[in-house]
């Protein structure tokens, strides 16, 4: 993050299946060393696993429900005041929701060893999406850590 | 140049990859190195961008396209037949110049493998420091 200079946001581009931001960037977060191939075959098998047992039309339905799930609406940044570091909570910008609740998403599907990935994944979005799993816990930890720091609310900046 | 029996040739290149294509009018075949071109480009992201051209000029099903790709990768031949596409296309129509160029598909991807450096394992990765 600049502190210089306005960041100037890049529009996200399409997917090439569902013609989704959403998906676009689900997939450049499972990526890892430049193989985006193989980051899309997990993300849309994902995706597709997800559906298995439900009648929805809306493919993405599990995804856009998990996502909704996991954003964190408060989070606590450091902040020093007079030599003592008090952890502030803060609201978290609508960007930052998304992308973090992505990332928890995907790495704790990652944590899930001996499955590949693909299924890892549609776990998680399936746990999330009912409330439940690693990604949920990471969220409420994060509002549990804002709700206990409240009396430092004052040194927002 | 309207409508012309005589295929249209013209090239495209990407990274270390060339194509170079014949279009003439048709019903939407694009065949690369004697191949359908959703059987020789597996991932839907490549195969939309190489429609992406044809879906500009509205042609998506108007011309049959053989095509060669040598060199390089499956990535950068995706990218040497596109840019082969819409030169193609402009040719057929100038007017679609504008609207392609405005998709930047008319640029040739100037970005190429970095070469590697002696000293260095790789273009920039440097050997692991040792201090003794």
């Amino acid at each position: 993050m600049s502190r210089r200079r306005r960041v100037i946001h890049k529009e996200v581009k399409k997917d090439a299946r569902y013609a989704s931001p959403v998906v676009a960037s689900l997939i450049s977060t499972v990526m890892r060393e430049g193989k985006k191939s193989t980051a899309e075959r997990i993300v849309y098998t994902a995706i597709e696993k997800t559906r298995e047992g439900t009648d929805t039309i809306d493919p993405l339905e599990t995804l856009n429900k998990a996502l909704e799930n996991v954003k964190p609406r408060l989070e606590v940044k450091s902040r020093r005041v007079g030599g003592a570091t008090y952890q502030v909570p803060m609201e978290v910008p609508a960007a930052r929701q998304v992308s973090l609740a992505m990332r928890w998403l995907v790495t704790f599907a990652n944590k899930r060893k001996g499955v590949p990935m693909e299924n890892a994944l549609a776990y998680e979005l399936k746990d999330a999406a009912a409330g439940q799993g690693n990604a949920i816990k990471k969220r409420d930890d994060m509002h549990k850590m804002a709700q206990a720091n409240r009396a430092f609310a004052h040194f927002r900046w | 140049m309207s409508k012309t029996e005589d295929p249209i040739q013209t090239t495209g290149r990407r990274k270390t990859s060339v194509a170079s294509i014949r279009m003439q009018s048709g019903t939407g075949a694009i065949k690369v190195n004697g191949r359908d071109f959703t059987d020789y480009f597996g991932s839907l992201s490549l195969q939309n961008q190489i429609l992406r051209p044809l879906e500009i000029a509205n042609a998506v099903h108007s011309y049959d396209v053989t095509a060669k790709a040598t060199g390089g990768g499956i990535n950068g031949q995706a990218g040497a037949l596109r840019l082969a596409l819409s030169r193609a296309l402009i040719e057929v129509n100038e007017t679609l110049r504008t609207q392609l160029k405005q998709e930047g598909l008319l640029t040739r991807d100037p970005r190429m493998k970095e070469r590697k450096k002696p000293g260095r394992p790789g273009a920039r990765k440097r050997f692991q420091f040792s201090k003794r």
